[in-house]
């Protein structure tokens, strides 16, 4: 048994070790919000101000009215996230529902290659990506950007969905079968209702490693207007925001935001309890 | 409304046979229970019955016609799953209604059948529910509906008691009784659980290694198993063995250990004489042993002494188990009766007690 002072002093301990976890990764994000708010002088003072003495939504007006297309940017990266995290499940449910259901020779070893496909990193399938986008006309164009996206995000939404659908007890699908349904029928009326939880979540995850893919964008895409929101804060680093820092706080504030709302959106989806009360002790 | 017949079923994944030669003849409206340890193959030969599995080899018959490629959702069979298999997604209602839709039965009919299950079920006041807040016994209850909501002609169930507490178990085994007795179907119940079998089985098919050992009437089971393994499986506390020498002498046989001998009766002495070997198996149930006096055992049939390696108190009656040259016994004995570990005891037993099994075959010999 511990005694009524150690138990305090361990307490004490754990806050300050979470504590110091919370700061430490929140206090860059908090920066970048507050400069964002910032007017250009506060913004770049050598004693600089934790918190924006005068906020200003000046930063945000700017980026829309300034020389740089922003709303394209933003468009062309919700476009492209979007349309990867829809083709990536629509393709992956089917795959997943086959490698976690099917009984033939070849699953495993199909569902290990697949595995071993998300394992290589990015920039390995830099070059033969650019290849093959430069032969099909799709460089420098989103559809191209959506190809390499979903290239990537792909083998990650296979394995996802399988192990949402391995989780689905087989017995629920028999039984639908001994009520008399026959296999599509199971797949729309009995199985899918199961896995929209899971679909969600792994769109989620695809739609946020594609935002967060910077260099596919960069190699692709040579025109700045067809340019993903990260990719162009890059490109644009040296160039009008040399000293706009408040102006790139905005953008970065406004690229992350997606990403928030998808995360919290993944949040609430990921309620496991869905398949409970199916099966004894679950 | 339907007999079910199994003509030489085989089984097989890749090398592996999980069951050989089964042969099986339930008569319309039985109750048969597919008893065993597990890996024994009792639930590949139900879901071979229900069309979940195909059979390697062998034929099944419902009513004479031969099923074997008729697809599961035209078999007229219901099933109870083990671990239920509930939509989760969906009310008690929908699904106990949920069969009946894919029927293209009227509303009301629909509406009509599920509740009445409902109520013979007792959980009318559950139909809105979703199984995530039912307790495990009421899951089992609307798994237990929605098989025989349908009124199938065939009823199957997988082992549907062996996630519920003890209590709760022996509760439904009446129920699922009664239940079957109103919806007059066919029934095909596997369990792991010999009580279970004794106790609900009309008849009950005892499997071993993908084989069933014996078929027969609880009584028949429990009194003239046809093998050592239906021996030791059938009955709580399980059967005792002791391997024995053959003594042939002018004025009989006897059987001997190097701590026991036993007088068999003629029957028995005959069924031995065709026995070439000079050593059997020995099976006592515990409840025909008792623990004697020295002088009480010369003149009983079987007297063997051993030492007792463990006192089992269940309250009412004690199991007293005793390690002797040649095997262990059990004995059920009264409570009041003194008994200490590791003491030396005398049990004693009449011949008609005793199941001689080959040394080799391990086959009943009768």
């Amino acid at each position: 048994m511990l005694s009524a002072t150690s138990r305090r002093v361990a307490l004490i301990l754990r806050t300050v070790a979470i504590g110091i976890a919370v700061v430490w990764s929140l206090a860059p994000v908090y920066w970048m919000i507050a400069t964002s708010f910032k007017g250009e002088l506060e913004a770049s003072r050598l004693d600089p101000t934790l918190w924006p003495r005068d906020a200003t939504l000046a930063n945000y007006v700017g980026l829309w009215s300034g020389s740089l297309p922003f709303v394209s940017f933003f468009i062309n990266t919700v476009i492209t996230c979007l349309a990867t995290a829809v083709i990536a499940v629509a393709i992956a449910t089917p795959a997943a529902y086959a490698l976690s259901r099917g009984r033939f020779r070849l699953r495993a070893p199909i569902g290990y290659a697949i595995l071993i496909f998300r394992m290589l990193p990015l920039v390995v399938l830099l070059a033969p990506l650019y290849l093959l986008l430069l032969h099909a006309g799709l460089l420098d164009s989103l559809a191209g950007l959506i190809v390499g996206f979903t290239t990537f995000g792909l083998p990650f939404a296979v394995w996802m969905m399988k192990s949402f659908i391995d989780a689905i007890p087989i017995e629920i699908e028999e039984a639908a079968r001994i009520d008399g349904y026959p296999r599509w029928q199971i797949l729309t009326r009995v199985v899918a209702p199961l896995i929209i939880p899971g679909l969600t979540t792994t769109a989620t995850f695809v739609f946020m490693e594609a935002w967060n893919n910077l260099i596919y964008p960069l190699t692709f895409v040579t025109t700045l207007e067809r340019q993903t929101l990260p990719a162009a804060l890059i490109l644009t680093f040296t160039g009008q925001f040399k000293t706009d820092w408040g102006g790139m706080m905005a953008a970065a504030t406004l690229t992350t935001l997606p990403l928030m709302i998808a995360f919290f959106a993944v949040q609430r989806s990921m309620i496991r309890g869905l398949t409970s009360g199916a099966v004894a002790g679950a | 409304m339907a007999s079910i017949s199994l003509r030489h079923v085989e089984k097989r994944y890749d090398d592996i046979l999980a069951l050989a030669d089964c042969n099986l003849e339930i008569a319309d409206h039985e109750f048969v229970v597919l008893v065993g340890p597990s890996g024994s193959g009792k639930t590949t030969l139900l879901r071979i019955i229900a069309g979940l599995e195909h059979a390697s080899a062998g034929e099944l018959y419902f009513n004479d016609v031969c099923v074997n490629d008729v697809d599961v959702s035209d078999r007229d069979i219901a099933m109870v799953f083990q671990n239920y298999g509930l939509y989760p997604h969906m009310s008690v209602y929908d699904n106990m209604a949920f069969g009946l839709r894919r029927r293209r039965m009227a509303g009301r009919q629909i509406d009509e059948q599920v509740r009445r299950t409902a109520k013979m079920l007792g959980m009318e006041a559950l139909l809105a529910r979703r199984p995530r807040q039912l307790s495990g016994g009421q899951r089992q209850r609307v798994a237990l509906g929605r098989a025989i909501v349908r009124d199938p002609a065939v009823f199957l169930l997988d082992e549907p008691l062996s996630n519920l507490d003890a209590h709760l178990r022996v509760q439904m085994r009446a129920e699922i009784l009664k239940v079957h007795r109103a919806v007059a179907a066919t029934a095909v119940y596997v369990t792991h659980d010999q009580v279970e079998a004794l106790t609900m089985g009309d008849r009950i098919a005892v499997m071993n290694e993908g084989r069933i050992h014996q078929l027969g009437t609880p009584g028949e089971l429990y009194d003239a198993p046809v093998d050592r393994f239906v021996a030791s499986f059938i009955g709580t506390p399980a059967m005792g063995f002791l391997t024995c020498r053959i003594q042939r002498s002018p004025n009989g046989m006897e059987l001997l250990t190097d701590s026991g001998r036993m007088r068999i009766s003629a029957v028995q002495a005959q069924a031995l004489g065709k026995l070439g070997a000079d050593q059997v198996v020995v099976g006592i149930r515990p409840e025909r042993l008792a623990i004697v006096a020295d002088q009480e055992a010369s003149v009983s049939d079987v007297s063997v002494r051993g030492e007792v390696e463990m006192v089992e108190m269940l309250g009412a009656e004690q199991y007293v188990h005793v390690s002797t040259e040649g095997g262990s016994l059990t004995a059920r004995v009264p409570r009041n009766q003194p008994v200490r570990v590791a003491a030396f005891v005398t049990l004693a037993a009449s011949a008609t007690d005793l199941h001689l099994f080959d040394h080799e075959t391990e086959q009943a010999l009768r």
